[in-house]
């Protein structure tokens, strides 16, 4: 059962359009998981589509209406949106899917240390990094500080820091100040979303060289 | 069942006595006044009524171009183009509307929301896999029963907005209408970050939105 949620301000400017691409993508991820805050979203929207109602109407000239008219028949663009999938199924979510282009093991992993592989994957958000984090049993991440927020989604398995325990579909979201150690649970890997508005620095130096983050940031 | 944790706060004790007056009537009335746009679309998908569809335009593109305009200014700029796109898209998609699921301005209103952000990134030349649609996901059909009590909710929600003081209903004006983060309507009116997030949150409170999240 999903026991953490996004915060106030994140689920209002995700409803509302605000959020930046990555962070949306963390979210609509937890929506899958979360039927509570899937209901949250929707009154959000209502809200919204209240606000939108009682604005002062704008003026539109005629010759939109006939432009549009004369489109109506124009076919449309193919499109395959994605349905919410069965949160039952062992599949990962549709979103997180498509931004794999595959499964997990057809990503290219970095390996950070023996306990921990990072994919990174392409959102197009030009100022979030959004990367797959695979934390083997039992093993840790390492101690590490960040710029700016950090949003974390469990994927699959569970993983405990200091604070807490964080299963499938639990949403966290860390501040700058925070360091954490995340640490898998024993009995399997677990693989988690993470985007970070800056680049993510771990504290021991050597990690340093292996950051495919500070490499990122040098090209 | 008690509705709200008892709160020190002396806006959230004047918004209470007038938060009851039978949701029955409230629904009714909403409902009443949603039909008649929810109805036209339902002939606009069946029918593919074009007269049905000039009704709906001279309706709702008014707001979708007034929508467009509240935006940033590069979405502005782009506001006939906007109207266009979300009109059409309303024509294209109409037989995916669900009357049960979402009153004909709520889905209307996403759909704008959708293709404005979408048209944001593209203007900014955002390279990426990923459109709207794909990460506001339409939810599967819901249990008829939580389907009614989400209309009742979404009616509740449209009532008590109207009653929100000024200060909240700004802010949330500034998120939803112009498309702002929290920091950059707490930029806007020069208000600390801290102050817009806790004038939400009691917005939230009062919506009855998201009462046990921080």
């Amino acid at each position: 059962m999903v026991t953490h949620h996004p915060d106030t301000r994140l689920l209002n400017e995700f409803a509302s359009g605000s959020l930046p691409l990555a962070q949306s993508v963390a979210i609509s991820v937890h929506l899958h998981f979360c039927d509570h805050c899937k209901r949250q979203v929707k009154a959000l929207q209502d809200m919204g589509a209240q606000m939108f109602d009682t604005l002062e109407p704008a003026e539109v000239d005629d010759s939109l209406l006939d432009s549009v008219l004369n489109h109506l028949d124009d076919e449309a663009p193919l499109t395959y949106q994605s349905k919410a999938s069965d949160v039952d199924s062992d599949e990962s979510p549709v979103l997180v899917q498509r931004l794999m282009n595959g499964d997990y093991q057809d990503l290219q992993w970095s390996r950070i240390n023996k306990a921990l592989q990072i994919a990174r994957l392409r959102t197009g958000d030009p100022k979030h990094e959004f990367a797959l984090y695979h934390i083997k049993a039992g093993g840790s991440i390492p101690l590490h500080t960040h710029k700016g927020t950090e949003l974390t989604l469990v994927l699959e398995g569970s993983f405990s820091d200091e604070e807490g325990v964080y299963q499938q579909g639990d949403f966290l979201m860390r501040d700058a100040e925070d360091q954490h150690t995340p640490t898998a649970s024993k009995t399997a890997d677990c693989i988690c979303i993470g985007v970070l508005d800056a680049p993510i620095r771990f504290k021991p130096w050597n990690y340093r060289l292996l950051n495919p983050f500070l490499q990122l940031q040098a090209s | 069942m008690s509705e709200l944790p008892p709160e020190d706060d002396p806006e959230m004790q004047a918004a209470q006595p007038s938060r009851t007056p039978g949701p029955n009537i409230q629904v009714n009335a909403e409902g009443k006044r949603d039909d008649e746009w929810s109805q036209c679309l339902q002939v606009i998908a069946q029918e593919r009524d074009r007269a049905a569809f000039g009704r709906l335009f001279k309706h709702f593109a008014p707001l979708v171009k007034a929508f467009a305009m509240s935006g940033s200014p590069l979405a502005a700029s782009h506001a006939d183009e906007l109207v266009q796109e979300v009109m059409l898209k309303v024509w294209q998609k109409a037989d995916g509307y669900n009357p049960r699921k979402a009153a004909a301005s709520t889905w209307i209103y996403t759909i704008a929301r959708n293709c404005r952000t979408d048209m944001y990134r593209r203007l900014q030349k955002f390279d990426t896999p990923l459109a709207a649609e794909d990460i506001w996901v339409e939810q599967e059909e819901e249990e008829p029963f939580v389907a009614v009590q989400q209309r009742r909710n979404a009616a509740r929600v449209r009532e008590m907005l109207t009653q929100l003081p000024q200060e909240q209903a700004q802010i949330l004006a500034k998120v939803y209408m112009e498309g702002k983060s929290h920091s950059e309507v707490a930029e806007d009116l020069q208000l600390p970050l801290g102050t817009v997030k806790s004038r939400v949150r009691l917005a939230m409170q009062k919506l009855q939105i998201m009462t046990d999240q921080r």
